[in-house]
């Protein structure tokens, strides 16, 4: 029994390994929709993510409880380490590491802290922009905004990362022939002498039950701290009056000085006459005083209510525009729909004013 | 006592009030044009059936007749420009309509305005509600 483990000894545990593949699987789910289908796939983007964040947990805690080749403290990383290697890469030569090479090494502390960086950014974004997740209470717009950016410039990091790490795993196997990718499949390495202790099923299966009680530690954290409700304005006149012809638009959608200009003009009201009679008036135009984009901290408020357009259309601002610019009118002109100001056909959370991009339904028949 | 014969005189009014009231704004229009102008002598269907259809165009350029939302058909629903649907105007079909005067003087203002670019006349109206009772 112990002859052959002496020859190919145990080097990643098991747990390291399902961490591994996982992050591989998440990243790459994480990466796609983040890439090419931001709109219409952000939560399974956002549920990646928190698949992520769990993984990262474990692979913190796995750093100083794991196997020896798993704990950080063995990483070698010393300066001298790197250069020799990297001489000896020049030279056409790689060494054999039971556990990572110096290089690579590196590559892993900036991979594992390049992700860290891209969750953390993420909650930021999803709280603050989204207003959802478990910091949407606590982030304000504008700093969602500032997240974006920092997430999505750790993103082009990330891919710049991968590629690297990603063209090392090539050399290492088939220039020097180092089967380092099927050591991360079975965990062994053949013709290394193993450092540490063996590692032990025990060990191992410790391992894996720390991964689940993060994961469930973290799912109720993410369940009990559900997303704040909008402070939602409600007023029943307003709700009424303004939603005979179309739905009653909600309050963030425009500015407090938007709203004032269609109340002026409710006589002439885009071809029609909307007028109210005066108390009506009096009572929807001290609403629209006390609520509107200026008092909202959403998305919608910021890229749609607060900019002000020559007719006071919030289907006229360039975000608005932006965002439906693959529909047309045939889409607009069918029976569920019948206009583009018909919001509520198309976004079944519109009287909330959330807008989220989950809650888009179009009707059968209208391709987008 | 004194209390409880108020109160039901107030409900008793309203009871019998209720299933009155779609009469009883015609019957104020009816009083109204008469007001107006004494040889006033009913209101005709016909000439509000007449006046649903037709093609008025004197208002705004979106709205040239009352059928440009509620369709031709009375008993079938409508549709604003925005796409909401409208309830029919037929009585038949909508027993709840030309019930609460706020509501009716209400959509006559600004339907009209929209359509002829005036207010509509107490004959037009209660020849409307007329023709609408017969559908
Ligand atoms: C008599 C019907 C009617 C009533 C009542 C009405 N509207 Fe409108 N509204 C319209 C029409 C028609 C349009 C233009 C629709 C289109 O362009 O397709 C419109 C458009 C709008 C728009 C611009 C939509 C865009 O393109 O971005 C806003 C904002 C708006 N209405 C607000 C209000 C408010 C506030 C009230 C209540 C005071 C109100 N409306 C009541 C008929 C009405
Ligand atoms: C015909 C269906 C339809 C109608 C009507 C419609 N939308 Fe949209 N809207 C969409 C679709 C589809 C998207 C997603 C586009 C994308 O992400 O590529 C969208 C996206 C948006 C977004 C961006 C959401 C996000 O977070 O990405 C906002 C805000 C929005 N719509 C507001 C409105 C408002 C306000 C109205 C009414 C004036 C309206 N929409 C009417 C279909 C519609
Ligand atoms: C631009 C669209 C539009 C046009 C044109 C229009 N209406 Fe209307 N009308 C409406 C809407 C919307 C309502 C209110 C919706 C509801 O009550 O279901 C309404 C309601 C009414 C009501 C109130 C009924 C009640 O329940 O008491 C009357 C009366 C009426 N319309 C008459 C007319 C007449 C007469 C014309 C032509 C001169 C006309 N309408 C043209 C959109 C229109």
């Amino acid at each position: 029994m112990n002859a052959p483990q002496e020859k190919s000894p145990i080097i990643w545990d098991l747990p390291l390994r399902f961490f591994h593949w996982s992050m591989v699987a998440v990243v790459f789910t994480a990466a796609v929709t983040g890439y090419f289908f931001e709109e219409w796939w952000l939560d399974v983007h956002v549920y990646a993510g928190y698949a992520l964040t769990c993984l990262l947990i474990f692979r913190l805690i796995w750093g100083f409880l794991g196997s020896y080749y798993s704990r950080f403290h063995t990483f070698p990383l010393s300066r001298n380490g790197v250069v020799t290697h990297l001489k000896n890469l020049l030279k056409g030569k790689s060494e054999q590491h039971a556990g990572h090479n110096p290089v690579g090494a590196w590559m892993i502390v900036g991979l594992l802290a390049t992700l860290c960086l891209l969750v953390v950014s993420g909650f930021i974004v999803w709280g603050g922009q989204e207003n959802k997740g478990p910091l949407a209470s606590l982030i304000g717009y504008q700093f969602g905004e500032w997240g974006e950016e920092i997430h999505e410039t750790l993103a082009g990091i990330l891919m710049f990362a991968i590629s690297i790490h990603l063209l090392g795993v090539l050399v290492e196997t088939f220039i020097f022939k180092h089967p380092i990718v099927q050591a991360m499949i079975t965990g062994r390495k053949e013709g290394v002498s193993a450092t540490g202790k063996p590692v032990s099923i025990w060990h191992s299966l410790a391992g894996m039950l720390i991964l689940i009680g993060v994961g469930a530690a973290f799912s109720y954290w993410i369940t009990t701290k559900q997303q704040p409700p909008m402070a939602m304005s409600s007023n029943e006149t307003y709700q009424q009056e303004c939603g005979d012809c179309h739905p009653a638009y909600h309050p963030s959608l425009r500015s407090q000085n938007d709203w004032q200009q269609i109340m002026n003009n409710l006589s002439d009201h885009y071809g029609e006459d909307a007028s109210l009679d005066a108390t009506t008036y009096q009572e929807i135009t001290a609403f629209l005083n006390s609520q509107n984009a200026n008092t909202f901290d959403t998305e919608v408020a910021h890229k749609v209510g607060r900019h002000d357009t020559p007719n006071q259309r919030m289907t006229q601002t360039r975000y608005w525009q932006k965002k439906h610019d693959e529909l047309t009118e045939t889409d607009y002109s069918h029976p569920d729909i019948g206009s583009k100001v018909n919001c509520n056909a198309c976004h079944k959370d519109a009287d909330s004013g959330r807008f989220d991009d989950d809650q888009i339904k179009l009707p059968k028949g209208v391709h987008s | 006592m004194k209390k409880v014969i108020c109160l039901t005189a107030i409900a008793a009014a309203f009871a019998l009030a209720t299933p009155a009231y779609a009469s009883s704004i015609l019957d104020e229009y009816r009083n109204q044009a008469q007001q107006e102008n004494p040889s006033f002598n009913g209101f005709s269907a016909e000439r509000g059936k007449a006046f649903f259809l037709t093609q008025h165009a004197t208002g705004k350029a979106e709205t040239p007749a009352c059928t440009s939302c509620h369709t031709n058909d009375p008993t079938q629903s409508g549709l604003t420009r925005a796409g909401k649907s409208i309830a029919p105007l037929a009585v038949s079909v909508s027993p709840d309509r030309y019930t609460d005067q706020r509501k009716v003087e209400k959509w006559f203002r600004r339907n009209c305005n929209s359509v002829l670019g005036r207010a509509c006349t107490t004959i037009e109206k209660g020849d409307f509600i007329t023709f609408m009772q017969t559908q």
